[in-house]
């Protein structure tokens, strides 16, 4: 019988529901619409049309996929309510943008450099905090966050405060400069989905399902011999590791930064994503972070009502699907299925279970 | 000498800013225990408060002891709707799973956080998105002098009607079969609905009373600095929702000594830091605690779930 944990998982940005996803060849066909339509239809659109607009609305989204999907890694997956993930998102920008500005190193460095950064302070903020339990960690992620902001904002000398960091420069790579919208857009999506690739090897394992079994329960799971804290402090680590690189990717993309872009709204946005997409989809959080960021600009038309539209079909989603929009599979289901499939050829096709 | 009078000057500031927290973080405990999840729209029933004050006070004049009984019916009727719109539809599910489950608490978390984003571009487009002035009659700015030391009339008007609201609190929760609705559906919502409390009933009336004393202490702000926006209640709010956390979830008790520490410590922090590091203080003191009391200074050991 064959029950294969890792991989009988949803890949990743495939758009089936659970229910659907019966064959791997399906979820293949899905994978490669998504890449398609990442790789081919919207470069072809950037190229057919040059905007600029849709360039920087293309480019954001993927900055924001990364986002969601690492802040999914460790509140979606690992069930640790984290309010405070714009800082680290900052802190990576911040880094990339310090480094290539101050010290001239080329995006080759500051690209690690920035994640591993964030990482680091992700690993200082997480060994004291990880004791705490559900609203005091998540009480403790925003107090760190807005202190993170505080630093951004008022030590002038190294951050230049309000004002910003002007002129980081564009991604490059041995020399070749993704100086058009359509090289920059590249870039951008093929670092983005290498981090999905990455986060969904991490989830869908034996390793994320440890992280599945603390989120459901931690003592039960400490009782099992799960080393919890060791856990919850590497998920905590991933998740500000991508952060940075997001920071990093924003930094050199926009050539501008100020600590505006690293509030604690802006938190509250990238859980939004993963809260609308489905906690602990990873899936869902890219779904999550197209539809938060393509509908504002979707609703650019009414103007001034853009933001009360947001709120309300934010609103209607988590009411119409409070499980998200492609919610996690169930353990059950999942179970159920692995056995169906192995039953199948003693049993002929005769599904388990007592629906 | 440290305790000089700008000190002590300094410590009433803080301690009427506490005063305000405090009333705004009782709203966020009364709310957290019956229902387990975090209202993100308190902050806009603060913001809601104020501006019904100025309208009341702009269009009839009428003489300050009116405007608060107003503005507390005005508080009480928000937060009946807001429990309507943004919680009664997440709690279809009443079973014991669901209540527990992550998913549906961080969903509330998140409907009260787009109510809240909805209400407050409301308020951007009826009313605009810079300060509106308080008309100069209404201000509680004049100096009153205690001996050496000289306090705006607003702090000594946000100490009185704290200190009633918080008696009038403790006698509705301590004295009333209302109070020991609330106190029961805090303790065990299942249990309360098992010995015939109307569970819901009792949670508006809990939305209803927090939502009050936060309406109420928008517009003591309102009329003690003289200018309203409506994203005054970001900050309050935040603030009043780490003090909250800081008293450990559940005692009302601790939220307002948190919300004075709060208060104070940042009135005394403008002394000798630039106002910009204000709130470094705040959430150093948040990460501090948690760090030594995992529950909150009064909070209590965690339950097994």
């Amino acid at each position: 019988m064959d029950v294969n944990v890792p991989d009988a998982r949803l890949m990743p940005a495939t758009l089936a529901p659970p229910a659907a996803f019966s064959g791997r060849g399906r979820r293949f066909a899905w994978t490669l619409l998504l890449l398609a339509v990442a790789f081919g239809a919207v470069p072809a659109a950037i190229v057919g049309t040059g905007s600029s607009y849709l360039a920087q609305i293309a480019i954001t989204t993927m900055i924001f996929v990364i986002l969601s999907a690492s802040l999914n890694h460790v509140t979606g997956t690992a069930g640790l309510l984290s309010i405070g993930h714009a800082a680290f998102y900052g802190i990576g920008a911040y880094a990339a943008a310090l480094l290539s500005t101050k010290a001239g190193l080329p995006f080759m460095v500051t690209l690690p450099a920035a994640g591993l950064i964030a990482a680091l302070f992700g690993f200082l903020v997480a060994l004291p905090t990880m004791r705490l339990v559900s609203i005091y960690f998540a009480v403790a992620t925003l107090g760190i966050g807005e202190m993170i902001y505080v630093v951004l904002l008022n030590w002038v000398d190294v951050t230049r405060g309000p004002m910003g960091i002007r002129g980081i420069p564009p991604i490059s790579l041995f020399g070749w400069q993704a100086d058009t919208l359509l090289s920059r857009y590249l870039a951008v999506a093929v670092i983005a989905v290498a981090c999905v690739w990455v986060l969904h090897r991490l989830t869908h394992s034996y390793y994320g399902n440890a992280l599945r079994a603390l989120r459901e329960d931690d003592q039960c799971a400490d009782s099992m011999g799960i080393n919890v804290e060791r856990l919850k402090i590497e998920s905590f680590v991933v998740a500000t590791f991508f952060a940075g690189i997001a920071g990093a990717l924003l930094a050199h993309t926009s050539a501008y930064i100020a600590p505006d872009n690293f509030r604690f709204m802006e938190s509250i946005l990238i859980l939004a994503m993963v809260v609308v997409g489905g906690l602990g989809s990873l899936p869902g959080a890219v779904v999550g972070a197209l539809f938060m960021i393509v509908l504002p600009e979707a609703l650019r038309d009414i103007g001034d009502y853009r933001m009360i539209a947001v709120g309300a079909t934010m609103f209607l989603s988590i009411l119409l699907l409070p499980k998200g929009m492609l919610a996690e599979g169930t353990a059950l289901g999942f179970v159920r299925r692995s056995f169906s499939r192995g039953w199948a050829t003693i049993a002929g096709g005769m599904p388990v279970g007592w629906k | 000498m440290v305790f000089d009078v700008f000190f002590l000057q300094q410590v009433i500031n803080g301690l009427s800013i506490g005063c305000v927290y405090a009333l705004m973080a009782i709203g966020f405990t009364l709310i957290f225990g019956v229902l387990n999840v975090v209202n993100f729209a308190h902050g806009e029933v603060y913001t809601i408060g104020a501006f019904v004050g100025l309208m009341v006070i702009t269009a009839m004049a009428p003489p300050l002891l009116a405007v608060v009984p107003l503005v507390l019916a005005v508080g009480a009727v928000s937060g009946v709707g807001l429990e309507r719109i943004a919680f009664r539809p997440f709690r279809r599910f009443t079973d014991e799973a669901s209540q527990k489950s992550r998913a549906m608490r961080e969903a509330t978390l998140l409907s009260s956080l787009a109510v809240s984003i909805v209400t407050r571009e409301i308020m951007m487009h009826i009313f605009g998105g810079d300060m509106q002035g308080i008309p100069s009659g209404y201000l509680l700015q004049q100096p009153v002098a205690i001996g050496p030391i000289m306090v705006a009339s607003g702090s000594l008007v946000i100490f009185a009607t704290s200190a009633v609201m918080l008696g009038a609190l403790q006698f509705l929760l301590y004295r009333t079969q209302t109070g020991l609705g609330i106190r029961a559906v805090s303790n065990n919502q299942l249990g309360a609905r098992y010995v015939g409390i109307n569970t819901d009933r009792t949670i508006v009336t809990t939305f209803a009373v927090g939502s009050m004393l936060g309406a109420t202490a928008g517009i003591l702000v309102g009329l003690y600095d003289g200018a309203i926006s409506p994203h005054m209640g970001f900050a309050p709010g935040v603030k009043a929702f780490v003090a909250m956390v800081m008293g450990g979830l559940s005692s009302i008790p601790g939220a307002v000594a948190c919300a004075l520490l709060l208060g104070v410590s940042e009135s005394i922090a403008t002394e000798f830091l630039s106002s910009g590091w204000k709130d470094l203080i705040t959430y150093s003191l948040l990460v501090i605690t948690l760090v030594f009391f995992p529950q909150g200074l009064f909070g209590h050991g965690r339950e097994r779930a």
